[in-house]
C-alpha cells in the first residue's frame, strides 16, 4: 500500500456539453484534472476525447458554429476557461498544446521556440536566448540542436520535430500542457523518448494526454478517463483502471472486447 | 467474470486452452491424491509407481502452462480480468504441482511402511478421514476455478482450518502412541510425514481458492485472516 | 472470374501501352506546335526588326522618320505606369485577399463578394478604360496622366491579385495556423509572422502574372488618353523643367505619357513600310520586358519557396 496524499486540483470540468452546430459531441462531462499529474483520455474513435482536450485551450473558438455549455474551472484562481468573458488568447497563454502531427513552423529552430515569447512582446535577445535554451533543455533536445539553432526546423527528424514542438509549448511556462496523440505519427524509439519526457515534465507542469494506445496510457499516466460517445464512463487511478475497472464498458474496451 | 468475446478470437482460444490445461492438471493431481489414499488403506503398492509417473506428467503440464502464460503476456498485454486470470493461473499451477509432489511423498511413505511389514490401519488414527477431507478441498478448489465461483472458494478456505485442527490431533495421537510403545516409532514417524503431506495438500487447495477470489474480484486475500465473504 | 494467363495479361498490357504511347505522342505534338508558334513569332520579330537594334533605338524619341524613331518615351512610360499599378494594386489586393480569407465571417455577403471578384476578372479591359475616363480623368481631375493609367490597370489586375492571395493563403495547412494560435498569438500576429510570409511565393506569382498582363494592355490606356506621339519624358523630380522652376516629387505622376503597346500600334498603322521594322523591334523589346519580369518572379518564388516546408 502506498501512502497517498490527496493531490490538489488544477482544473475541473463541470457539466461540460459541447456542440458542433447541432450535433452534441460532449455530454455532461464532470472530471478533475489533478495538479502536476498526468491524466490520460482513452476511448474508441469518435468518443470525444480530442474534442474534450481542445476545449481546454479554446481551440474550437477558431471555427464557426461551435458552442460550449458548462464550465471548466481553472485553479488556483478558480476562473472559468469557457466563459465568454474570458479571452481565448489569455487561455492559450496559460494552456499549451502539442499536436498529433509534429507541426514546426518553417522557420529556424530558435525562432520556433522563441515565437511564443515574441508574441508576448519579449524582444530582448538575451532573455530570448535564455528561455529558448531552458525550453529546449526541458524538451530533452538541447544537446542535439544547440550547435544549429539557426537551421530550419522542418529538416529535423519526426521525433525531434515533436520534441521541438514540446519546447515551443514549454517556452511560455504553461500551467497545463495538452497532448493530442503526440506519438501516433512517430516510430517506437521516438515514442519512447516522448514518454520519458512526459514523465520528467510532470514535475513542473500538469499534463492532459489523449492517446489511442492503451499501453501508452497505462505507462505514462497517473489517472485515466475512459470516454465513449461523448460521455465520461469511468475516471480513476490508472493502476486501478487497468487491473480492476469498475464499469464493464471500461473493462470491455481495455481488454479488447469491444466490437 | 467477463464472458464477452475478445475482438481477437485467437486470444479467446488461447485463454480457453489455458484453462482446459489447468483443469487437466488438476484432474491428474486429484487422481494422484486419491490413488495415494487408496494405497494407504489397501496396501496396493503397485499403484505407487503409477503415482510417480503421473507426477512427471503434472510437472510437464506446469512448464507448458507457464510457458503459455508468458506467451500470452508478451503477445497480448492482457489487462484487467485477463491479467488477473493469467497471474492467477500461474500461481495456481505452482500450487497444483506442489500438491502433486506431496501426493508422491505420501505414496513413497506408504511404500516404506508396507515394506517394513506394518499395517498402518492398526495405528487407529484418522489418516483416511484427513486425506478425504483434503481431497475434497482439492476437488472443490478446482471446481471453483472452473466455474469461477467465489462462494465455493470461500468454503475451501474455511475448510482448511478444520484440516489443520485434525492434523494436529493426529500428531498428538501418534506422539502418545510412540511414548507408549517405542517399537512403533519408525512407522509412526512415517505416518507423521504422510499426515504432514496431506495437510500441505489442503494448504495448496486453499491457495488455489485464494487465487480464484483474486481472479474474480481483484482482491488479494492471501496472508489475511479473511474467512468468509 | 478465372485468373488471366500470362499471354492474356501481356495482350492487355500491350493494348494499354499502345494507348499510352498514342496519348504521349499527341501531347508532344501539341506542345511542339505551341512552342513552334511562339518561336516563330519571336524569330519573325527579330528578323524584321534587326535593323533597329541599336542603342539609339532605346534612347530616341518618336520621330516622323522611321530610322530615327526610338522607344524612349514608350519604355519609360511603361515602366512608370507599371510602378504606379503595382503600388496601387498590390497593397489593396493583398489586404483584401487577407481580410477575406482570415477575418471575414462566412455568410451570404462574403459569398456575394467572392462571386463578384471572379466576375470582375472577366470584364473587358476597354470597359475599365471607360470607367477610368469618367472617374479618374474627369471626376477626380487626374487628367490624362500616368496616375490615371496606373490606377486603371490596378483595377484591372486587382481580381488576379486577390484570387492569388486567397489561394496562397488557403494552401497553408490548418495545423500551422493552429500551432500559432495555440501558443497564444492573436489573429494579426499569426498573419504577420506566418500567413503572409508563407503566402508570399503565391502572392508574388499573382502579382507578376497581373503586371505581365497589364504591361500589354492597350485599349484602356488609349481610352484614357495616352498620347501616341510624345517627344518628351515625364519630369524627373527636383530637376529644372523651365527657368527657375524645379519639378516636384510627384510631377511625373501627373505627366502625359505613352506606353509600349501604343507606340507599337501607332507604328503599325503608318503607311510607310519602314515603320514595320520599328514595330517588330519594339514588339520584341516588349516581349523581352515581359519575359524578364516573369524570370525575376520565378527566381524570387524559387528562393522563397525553398524554405517553406510543412
Amino acid at each position: 500500500m502506498q501512502i497517498q496524499d490527496t493531490p490538489s486540483l488544477k482544473a475541473e470540468a463541470r457539466g461540460l456539453n459541447f456542440y458542433y452546430g447541432e450535433k452534441q459531441a460532449l455530454k455532461g462531462i464532470n472530471m478533475p484534472i489533478y495538479d502536476k499529474k498526468v491524466t490520460a483520455l482513452i476511448g474508441p474513435s469518435g468518443c470525444g476525447k480530442s474534442t474534450y482536450l481542445r476545449s481546454f485551450n479554446r481551440m474550437h473558438d477558431l471555427y464557426p458554429g461551435n458552442r460550449y455549455e458548462g464550465e471548466i474551472r481553472f485553479f488556483p484562481d478558480n476562473s472559468n476557461l469557457l466563459s465568454p468573458d474570458v479571452d481565448p488568447i489569455e487561455v492559450r497563454m496559460r494552456v499549451g498544446m502539442v499536436f498529433q502531427k509534429p507541426n514546426p513552423f518553417p522557420k529556424s529552430i530558435f525562432e520556433n521556440v522563441a515565437y511564443g515569447l515574441r508574441v508576448r512582446g519579449e524582444n530582448n535577445r538575451r532573455v530570448l536566448d535564455d528561455k529558448v535554451e531552458h525550453a529546449l533543455r526541458g524538451a530533452a533536445i538541447w544537446d542535439e540542436v544547440k550547435d544549429r539553432l539557426q537551421d530550419m526546423a522542418p529538416n529535423l527528424s519526426g521525433g525531434q520535430q515533436q520534441r521541438l514542438c514540446i519546447a515551443r509549448a514549454l517556452a511560455t511556462d504553461p500551467e497545463l500542457l495538452l497532448f493530442d496523440e503526440p506519438t501516433s505519427a512517430l516510430d517506437p524509439i521516438a515514442t519512447g523518448a516522448i514518454e520519458e519526457l512526459v514523465h520528467e515534465l510532470k514535475k513542473r507542469v500538469t499534463i492532459l494526454i489523449v492517446t489511442h494506445n492503451m499501453q501508452q496510457a497505462a505507462r505514462v499516466s497517473d489517472y485515466t478517463a475512459y470516454m465513449y460517445l461523448g460521455e465520461m464512463i469511468e475516471f480513476g487511478k490508472t493502476d486501478e483502471i487497468f487491473i480492476k475497472p469498475q464499469d464493464k464498458r471500461t473493462e470491455d474496451y481495455i481488454t479488447g472486447r469491444m466490437g | 467474470m467477463n464472458e464477452t468475446q475478445h475482438l481477437s478470437s485467437q486470444f479467446d482460444e488461447e485463454l480457453s486452452r489455458l484453462r482446459t490445461h489447468v483443469l487437466q492438471m488438476g484432474g491428474l493431481v486429484e487422481t494422484q491424491v486419491s490413488a495415494a489414499i487408496e494405497a494407504y488403506s489397501t496396501g496396493e503398492i503397485a499403484s505407487v509407481k503409477t503415482i510417480v509417473e503421473t507426477d512427471r506428467k503434472v510437472n510437464e503440464l506446469e512448464k507448458a502452462i507457464d510457458d503459455d502464460c508468458a506467451h500470452i503476456i508478451a503477445k497480448r498485454q492482457p489487462t484487467a480480468s485477463d491479467l488477473r486470470m493469467i497471474l492467477g493461473i500461474s500461481k495456481i499451477v505452482t500450487d497444483l504441482e506442489r500438491a502433486g509432489d506431496e501426493a508422491k511423498k505420501i505414496a513413497k511413505g506408504v511404500r516404506r511402511i508396507y515394506e517394513n511389514g506394518h499395517l498402518p490401519g492398526q495405528y487407529g488414527v484418522g489418516i483416511r478421514h484427513l486425506a478425504e477431507a483434503a481431497l475434497a478441498m482439492v476437488r472443490q478448489a478446482l471446481d471453483a476455478f472452473a466455474r469461477l465461483d467465489t462462494p465455493q472458494a470461500a468454503d475451501v478456505i474455511r475448510a482448511d482450518s478444520d484440516v489443520d485442527a485434525e492434523f494436529k490431533s493426529i500428531i498428538r495421537q501418534l506422539i502418545t502412541h510412540m511414548m507408549e510403545d517405542p517399537r512403533t516409532i519408525t512407522t509412526s514417524i512415517d505416518i507423521i510425514w504422510i499426515a504432514r503431506a496431506i495437510e500441505r495438500i489442503g494448504d495448496h487447495a486453499k491457495n488455489v481458492s485464494e487465487q480464484v477470489v483474486y481472479i474474480v474480484e481483484g482482491r488479494d486475500i492471501r496472508h489475511t485472516k479473511e474467512q468468509s465473504k | 472470374m478465372k485468373p488471366l494467363t500470362t499471354e492474356q495479361i501481356r495482350a492487355v498490357i500491350a493494348k494499354g501501352k499502345f494507348r499510352d504511347n498514342l496519348f504521349k505522342a499527341m501531347g508532344v505534338f501539341c506542345l511542339a506546335l505551341a512552342l513552334l508558334v511562339i518561336v516563330a513569332l519571336i524569330a519573325d520579330m527579330v528578323i524584321k526588326g534587326a535593323d533597329r537594334f541599336t542603342l539609339d533605338f532605346f534612347l530616341n524619341f518618336a520621330s516622323r522618320r522611321a530610322t530615327q524613331a526610338g522607344i524612349l518615351s514608350a519604355w519609360v512610360g511603361s515602366l512608370l505606369v507599371m510602378l504606379v499599378t503595382a503600388l496601387a494594386a498590390v497593397p489593396l489586393g493583398v489586404a483584401a485577399g487577407l481580410y477575406l480569407e482570415e477575418y471575414a465571417k462566412r455568410n451570404w455577403i462574403t459569398n456575394l463578394i467572392e462571386i463578384n471578384i471572379s466576375n470582375l476578372a472577366a470584364v473587358p479591359s476597354i470597359v475599365y478604360g471607360l470607367l477610368s475616363l469618367g472617374i479618374f480623368v474627369y471626376q477626380f481631375g487626374l487628367g490624362q496622366s500616368i496616375l490615371s493609367a496606373g490606377l486603371t490597370l490596378a483595377l484591372l489586375i486587382l481580381p488576379i491579385i486577390i484570387v492569388s492571395t486567397r489561394e496562397a493563403i488557403r494552401s497553408i495547412p490548418a495545423m500551422i495556423r493552429e500551432g500559432s494560435m495555440a501558443v497564444g498569438a492573436t489573429r494579426w500576429q499569426t498573419c504577420r509572422y506566418h500567413i503572409i510570409p508563407y503566402a508570399m511565393p503565391g502572392i508574388l506569382t499573382g502579382v507578376i502574372i497581373g503586371l505581365a498582363r497589364a504591361i500589354g494592355e492597350t485599349a484602356p490606356i488609349i481610352t484614357i488618353g495616352a498620347l501616341t506621339f510624345i517627344a518628351f519624358l515625364p519630369p524627373v523630380p527636383y530637376t529644372e523643367i523651365s527657368e527657375g522652376v524645379n519639378a516636384g516629387l510627384f510631377d511625373w505622376v501627373m505627366s502625359p505619357f505613352t506606353v509600349m503597346p501604343i507606340q507599337i500600334f501607332n507604328w503599325t498603322s503608318r503607311p510607310d513600310p519602314a515603320f514595320e521594322v520599328n514595330a517588330a523591334a519594339a514588339g520584341f523589346v516588349l516581349m523581352a520586358m515581359v519575359l524578364s519580369m516573369n524570370a525575376i518572379a520565378i527566381y524570387l518564388r524559387y528562393k522563397m519557396r525553398k524554405n517553406i516546408k510543412w
